[in-house]
């Protein structure tokens, strides 16, 4: 079983939201990188999208799009992606997946890279621009399905009827709503439509639903919580580390994650 | 279809022949199409975020109705005649033939479109677009800034707010465009990310449409991006191509040997070739950015010449130069609208398939072109033409004096003024600089 699955399951059980949190690897450095990752698993995020840096992270806002030219800066290679992963992902249970954009998974070779995104203990991936229409061409959703990896696809407040039924066809553990028709950036407020638009996703997908961009505060997860069943936050832990003194700042993150997780209680 | 063209104003009937109502429509099928999913063979497509997924849906649709649609084009006609100039002249460059000795050399003169290079064409047929769509702003990216001029200038026209991205490199140096952006009512918005050049525009200017989709158009402005942009951009440009097809039939009484256009993302190049592309004894060379060093990485913006490999990049598969990864690396030349780290995917299958050759000239080569196409005819052409124009000098004296070879200028030189002054400026200049500037 999908280990996905297993935590959707155990999220259910314990009657409450999921949460999920991004890393930009090589962001500000690898080992930092990887105490974040560390510090994410001891406070007890359910999910957490490990994104392969890459040089045009087109649906990124300016927070991520300077950790990606960051982490690009300082050679951060899929490679070293790749290990991260490993030696994390193979002894917790917590489901850890990729995120990135095609052109990173296309260069390593799409079944070489579902392959050994496999092996290294990873259990699904986003690749936001990779979008189902470009399947037939790239069977990309293919080679991740023989290597047990759910490609979890990713909705719009744009999307058309049309376009949420084709993708319910596909999806697979859990569907990524994007709050706002936006990049990727922490914002004060939800935005106004946010629930009317979770709603019309659900009335054409019974996936799990996990909410992202714009999402920064323990608040926002309490109001998510009837509506979805994962609340995704990206770009407001990479403010935190930016913005803390340096010996503070994995001290800071830790904080912050713990009031988020115990929002979802 | 029968192009029924309608002449501007009362009495101004002097109607040129190209014109007339025997022309071809720009809006025509070859073999190097895309299919329906906007795939040039294995190039092209539309790898985008959900979030642009319906947008580009709903403009390939209104694109594809507009084209059945007579008065779309004869409105289209009627500015490219009546607003931009058209038809441009088809020039035979004597001197300069004379002084190479060899194949004769032709020039199609798209500085003399209003505003000053082939952007225009593109920009009127889109800004129509957008009008039947109902949208209130323009968002375009730009490099050398002719693309960000025209898209003001329609704009200003049509009466659409206006939004241009520029990598702060080329803000810096293609100054006098930012300039009349501004003055057009255009805002034009530096890019500081990754390479601070036109791909990184691109990206701001797709992140923009993401977040205001609903009332803007994305007005892209080389045949790039993804589908239906490179088809669309080329359609539009084709008239270029379908005048030459003309008036080298009248000038010459046949077809030429030789098609030579400079490649950025490949607008003006498609432009010309699309018309000959099925004519097989037509001979086309796309010319790219050598820069200073073409087998350095970030000293060029050569994706055909040997360090391009293919990707998947701002929604569309084609060559870019890129490291092992995919990280996609920085870009030298000296004209800010070649210096772009890919290439329209239409360009990528006509390399494939050897229909086109792509060759490179350095940065030395340009300016010794441009000042001699200036010296010989009187032709000031932009850095990027220049390309085209310094290859055709390599090219010419090979050929016998029986061969015609048609030179795409796409654009002349007057925004170029300061890059040229810093490299050929004299004293003189350099103290009017100075006084200017206290
Ligand atoms: C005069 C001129 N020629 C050529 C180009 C290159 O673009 P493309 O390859 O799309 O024609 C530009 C772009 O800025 C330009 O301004």
């Amino acid at each position: 079983m999908n280990k996905i699955d297993a935590q959707l399951k155990k999220i259910k059980s314990q009657n409450r939201i999921g949460l999920m949190t991004h890393i930009v690897v090589g962001y500000p450095d690898l080992a930092t990188s990887k105490n974040l990752l560390k510090t994410m698993l001891e406070v007890g995020v359910d999910f957490i999208e490990l994104q392969i840096p890459f040089s045009d992270p087109l649906a990124d806002g300016p927070t991520l799009m300077v950790a990606n030219q960051l982490a690009v800066q300082h050679n951060t290679s899929v490679r070293q992606s790749m290990e991260l992963m490993a030696a994390v992902s193979l002894t917790t249970s917590t489901p850890i997946l990729f995120m990135t954009y095609f052109n990173i998974v296309f260069n390593y070779g799409v079944a070489r890279f579902c392959q050994e995104a496999s092996q290294a203990g990873c259990s699904g991936l986003i690749v936001p621009d990779m979008p189902l229409d470009e399947e037939r061409y790239e069977g990309f959703i293919e080679q991740a399905e023989k290597f047990d990896l759910y490609v979890i696809r990713t909705l719009a407040p744009s999307s058309t009827p049309k376009r949420l039924r084709l993708n319910a066809q596909l999806a697979k553990g859990f569907v990524y709503f994007a709050g706002r028709q936006a990049t990727t950036g922490s914002q004060r407020e939800l935005d106004n439509n946010l629930f009317s638009n979770i709603k019309k996703v659900k009335q054409y997908i019974d996936k799990p639903v996990a909410v992202g961009f714009g999402i920064s505060k323990p608040e926002h997860i309490y109001e998510l919580k009837n509506h979805a069943e994962i609340a995704v936050l990206g770009s407001k832990v990479v403010n935190i580390y930016h913005e803390s003194a340096s010996d503070m700042a994995i001290k800071n993150v830790k904080i912050f994650l713990q009031s988020l997780v115990d929002a979802t209680h | 279809m029968v192009l029924n063209f309608k002449v501007g104003g009362e009495g101004t009937s002097f109607s040129p022949h190209i014109f007339n109502n025997h022309m071809k429509s720009i809006f025509f099928k070859t073999e190097y199409d895309a299919d329906n999913y906007g795939h040039f063979g294995t190039f092209g497509g539309r790898y985008v975020p959900e979030m642009l997924m319906p947008a580009l849906e709903e403009l390939a649709a209104v694109y594809d109705a507009a084209k059945q649609d007579p008065d779309f084009l004869q409105e289209l006609m009627d500015l490219y005649k009546n607003y931009d100039g058209r038809p441009t002249p088809l020039y035979f460059a004597k001197n300069l033939t004379k002084q190479l000795g060899g194949a004769k050399i032709y020039l199609k003169n798209e500085g003399l479109n209003h505003t000053g290079a082939h952007k225009i064409n593109h920009c009127l047929g889109q800004a129509l677009l957008a009008k039947r769509m109902g949208k209130k702003r323009l968002i375009a990216e730009t490099g050398a800034g002719q693309h960000g001029l025209a898209t003001a200038t329609v704009a200003a026209k049509f009466g659409f707010a206006c939004t241009v991205y520029m990598g702060a490199v080329d803000y810096e140096r293609q100054r006098p465009n930012v300039f009349f952006m501004e003055l057009l009512g255009a805002t034009v918005v530096p890019v500081e990310h990754g390479t601070k050049r036109l791909k990184d525009a691109v990206t701001a200017a797709l992140q923009d449409w993401i977040s205001n989709v609903d009332d803007s158009y994305y007005l892209l402005g080389s045949a790039l991006g993804p589908h239906p942009y490179p088809s669309m951009v080329r359609d539009f440009q084709s008239i270029i191509g379908l005048e030459v097809k003309e008036q080298i039939m009248e000038q010459e009484g046949r077809l030429p040997d030789y098609l030579v256009a400079c490649v950025g993302g490949g607008s003006n190049a498609l432009g010309l070739f699309n018309a000959f592309l099925e004519n097989k004894e037509v001979c086309m060379i796309g010319v790219e950015a050598g820069g200073r060093d073409i087998t350095k990485i970030g000293e060029h913006a050569a994706r055909l010449q040997s360090a391009g490999k293919i990707g998947v990049v701002e929604g569309y598969k084609s060559y870019f130069l890129q490291n092992d990864d995919g990280q996609v690396q920085s870009t030298h030349s000296i004209s800010a609208g070649l210096d772009y780290a890919g290439i329209g995917p239409e360009h990528a299958l006509l390399f494939e398939q050897g229909r086109v050759a792509y060759h490179a000239v350095s940065d030395a080569q340009v300016i010794a072109a441009l000042q001699l196409l200036a010296q010989t005819e009187g032709v000031i052409p932009a850095l990027e033409s220049a390309h085209a124009v310094a290859y055709a000098i390599k090219l010419a004296p090979t050929l016998d004096d029986e061969k015609i070879m048609v030179v795409n200028v796409s654009g002349r030189g007057d925004k170029d003024i300061f890059i040229l002054g810093d490299i050929l400026g004299d004293e003189k200049w350099k103290n009017y600089l100075k006084k200017k500037s206290q």
